[in-house]
């Protein structure tokens, strides 16, 4: 039983992780912008919702306002970050690095007003249930599993059936398809940070309310995102959310045969050994060296 | 006069799409061999194919007879094959002169073989390919502020200094004024007096007409055909393929 | 006074050993790693064994360190051989975080969470070093050994391949540079300093524990050399005074409690990495890109 509990869990978690990476894929494909700030926008939208649940605000204008702080800051970022540094041709480094900064910079903050230990939001949904001998599930896990099914399924129409999502996944590999479609690859963009980070915001409010959050989770987050994108093939949503469901369940089940310890390390193991021996990931085209 | 230089029946696919197929290509000692055809006919493939920068799928690449397929492209550098590429990859940070100076130097270690006789030479080496490219009053500047033609001149003073006995030029003439143009054209002439076996893919056919001894005319992977310049550039047929491809 | 005042220059020196083997990987190769935390862990445990087991020779111990972390450094070099760009910045993410988990598990040599105590006393050739005055002059003197060998590999044909390298890997091929050779030799370079830097720490510090090697010293180091100026033998170490000054200056500012220190501190070195990007992408210390 303890393997299908950690299984449950693992799926749980996995759903929170391949939503956001699939946010990160999503912004990756599109603008080709290592957008490491990423968990930024993940641990913003989860304090956002944190501080208004503590203020007595209902769940659903905490996540709103999660929502609009992780679009505002997704666009921030394209807009006052990384545009200026590819105005001036800026190498990938300088936008990794200025990007980076910038993580660091809101987990500081983070810390300085919410301090440095772990946050949760009570919710009646956490309480788990003995659903069979020794399994125990909490009506979140629905939740999760329901709004990760929706939320993906409505990206994956938007992106194959509207024009904007035509284009936006046109904007990296066929910039010349945009201007016959009469579509600016800079309004794209703020598409693509714009929803990018929307993708982020569901995970956040979820992590808040189970696991919990804390200043350092703009980094685990960060970290988790990009090792589901290179594994699930670097641009690829869906390679990035099948990924992303993967090291999620893989990092619960390690803790059935090792150590608690070894469980963030299997997926960067994962992670390694794909770069070194399938760098294109699970469905991306070719790397080009 | 001998064929230092000679590829056999080489292939190439990317995905399904052919780039190169059952390419032969003799460069004969001090002759210049021109690669015409239109956009995407696989010129510069053939020439990443020929320095081993890409493997082919078949076919033999000879330098002086003996077969270097497979091997490395720093092998085959080594051997006195020198090459430019179209999108120049000058090594931007460094200084004008560190460019050529990197080009030349044999090995990467603290101390270069034969000592300062060999140092002494490769400066002169490096000060006579400035020189004779027009920058050694930019020798200090760096690659990336170079003007234009100045850095299409750097892209040929690192193959210059090297001393390579064959160079691949990969459209270096592209986008110079009339005045560098004929300061180019100069250049090659007197590389070739020299002894150097030139091949050089290039669009403008008036430097074609001006320093090819030989076309070989490449549509869609395929040589369509080889011959002398006149040859090559009265046949209707190939002038249709290259100008047509070229106004679509 | 005086003795604060010798301890942060020791650690500044340190640092300076640190900073300047990263600029070889990041200004002179290109190779942008963000896991040089583990080579100075490798090296500080290294050192630290070697006094504790055998001898604490200091010397010694900077050699054992500067080996082991040689060796170790194929680990770093096998994917820098193979993928390039974000491939090899998550590359080295994931050896960053395995490392962690090694460090912190593999008790017989590391000593697990608690770490290595109990270090006895610097010795060079028998003599005690291990009061601060010449211990700082020790890890001066190493400095400047290793800094006299960096500018000269740098200005020799060396640094022109390596920089070479940098700039365009294929060309700098079609030039006959052997570019696996000279990266791993690099990296094999940059990675023994860092040991070297590490068994001085370990020495410096008296005990050694996985804290000192995670991640966030990775990128703090990183931002040294950032901010300072990558591919000048000045930049490195500018930058390694600006960040070590920076929390020893903000304790003097009243208005800061001193529980937020260590943030303010990340907030001021976040933003100015990124401001950095933006405005002056090479650095302090570099020249206009």
């Amino acid at each position: 039983m303890l393997f299908l509990q950690l299984l449950v869990s693992g799926i749980q978690t996995g759903a929170i992780y391949a939503l956001t990476a699939a946010g990160f894929a999503l912004i990756f494909g599109a603008t080709r912008v290592f957008h490491v700030a990423h968990g930024a926008t993940f641990a913003l939208a989860g304090y956002t919702f944190l501080a208004l649940s503590q203020a007595g605000f209902p769940w659903f204008l905490g996540a709103g306002a999660a929502l609009v702080v992780a679009v505002a800051f997704g666009l921030f970022m394209d807009f006052f970050v990384y545009r200026p540094i590819q105005r001036h041709e800026g190498s990938f480094f300088t936008v990794f690095v200025a990007a980076f900064g910038m993580s660091i910079v809101v987990q500081s903050l983070i810390e300085i007003g919410f301090g440095r230990g772990f946050a949760v939001v009570a919710s009646p949904l956490t309480r788990a249930h003995e659903v069979l001998p020794g399994l125990y599930l909490a009506d979140i896990f629905w939740v999760a599993i329901g709004v990760a099914l929706v939320m993906f399924g409505a990206v994956t129409l938007f992106l194959e059936r509207t024009r904007l999502g035509i284009g936006l996944r046109a904007l990296s590999e066929n910039p010349e398809l945009l201007r016959a479609f009469g579509l600016s690859s800079r309004r794209l963009s703020m598409v693509a940070f714009g929803l990018g980070s929307a993708l982020a915001v569901p995970g956040a409010v979820l992590t808040a309310v189970t696991s919990g959050l804390q200043p350092a989770i703009s980094a685990q987050v960060m970290l988790v995102s990009l090792a589901a994108a290179v594994v699930g093939g670097i641009g690829s949503l869906r390679g990035a959310a099948l990924a992303g469901l993967l090291l999620g369940v893989v990092e619960n089940l390690v803790v059935s045969v090792l150590d608690t310890q070894w469980s963030a390390a299997a997926g960067f193991v994962v992670l390694f050994a794909f770069i070194l021996f399938k760098p294109s990931g699970l469905f991306g085209q070719a790397v080009a060296r | 006069m001998g064929v230092p230089f000679s590829i056999r029946g080489l292939d190439k696919k990317f995905g399904g799409l052919a780039a190169v197929q059952n390419v032969d290509l003799d460069l004969q000692e001090g002759v210049t061999t021109a690669l015409v055809g239109p956009n995407g006919a696989g010129k510069t493939t053939l020439f990443n194919l020929a320095t081993g920068h890409i493997i082919p799928d078949g076919g033999e690449v000879l330098l002086d007879g003996k077969s270097v397929l497979g091997q490395p492209p720093h092998h085959i550098a080594r051997l006195g094959v020198a090459r430019s590429f179209q999108d120049l990859r000058l090594f931007g940070r460094m200084s004008v002169r560190d460019n050529v100076r990197a080009a030349i130097e044999p090995t990467a270690w603290l101390w270069q073989p034969g000592g300062g006789v060999a140092a002494r030479k490769r400066e002169a080496a490096v000060d006579a390919a400035l020189d004779r490219c027009g920058l050694t009053q930019q020798a200090d500047a760096r690659a990336v502020d170079l003007a234009y033609a100045e850095r299409k001149f750097l892209s040929v003073a690192r193959i210059l200094a090297t001393g390579a006995r064959i160079w691949l030029l990969d459209e270096p003439a592209s986008g110079l004024d009339p005045h560098s143009r004929a300061r180019f054209v100069q250049l090659v002439r007197d590389a070739v007096a020299e002894g150097v076996t030139i091949c050089l893919i290039e669009h403008n056919l008036d430097i074609v007409t001006e320093l090819a001894d030989r076309i070989a005319f490449l549509d869609r992977g395929a040589k369509l055909a080889e011959g002398a310049p006149q040859e090559i550039l009265r046949d209707p047929k190939l002038i249709g393929i290259y100008f047509g491809e070229q106004r679509t | 006074m005086t003795a604060y005042l010798i301890n942060l220059a020791t650690l500044a020196t340190i640092f300076g050993i640190l900073a300047a083997s990263l600029n070889v990987l990041i200004g002179y190769a290109g190779i942008f790693s963000i896991a040089h935390a583990v080579f100075f862990g490798l090296g500080a445990y290294a050192g630290a064994q070697l006094a504790l087991q055998f001898i604490p020779d200091v010397l010694l111990a900077c050699l054992a360190g500067g080996a082991i972390s040689a060796a170790l450094s194929l680990c770093l070099a096998l994917p820098a051989l193979r993928v390039r760009g974000e491939y090899f910045v998550a590359a080295s993410l994931g050896l960053q975080m395995m490392a962690v988990t090694v460090f912190s598990e593999a008790h017989s040599l590391t000593g697990g969470h608690g770490g290595l105590v109990g270090i006895p006393p610097a010795t060079l050739f028998g003599a005690d070093v291990s009061a601060p005055a010449p211990f700082l002059g020790f890890a001066l003197a190493v400095l400047a050994v290793l800094l006299l060998a960096v500018r000269l590999l740098m200005r020799g044909s060396f640094g022109r391949a390596l920089m070479a390298i940098r700039d365009s890997e294929s060309a700098a091929e079609a030039f006959g540079k052997d570019v696996r050779a000279l990266k791993t030799l690099a990296v094999a370079l940059g990675c023994a300093m860092a040991g070297v830097a590490g068994a001085l720490f370990a020495f410096y510090m008296a005990f050694v524990n996985v804290e000192s090697f995670t991640l966030e010293q990775s990128i703090l180091v990183m931002a040294m050399v950032i901010i300072g100026g990558t591919a000048t033998l000045a930049g490195p170490l500018l930058g390694v005074l600006l960040l070590l000054l920076l929390p020893a200056g903000l304790s003097f500012l009243p208005f800061i409690p001193p529980t937020q220190i260590g943030a303010v501190q990340q907030l001021i070195y976040g933003l100015a990495m990124t401001l950095l990007m933006i405005f002056r992408p090479a650095g302090i210390a570099g020249g206009r890109r």
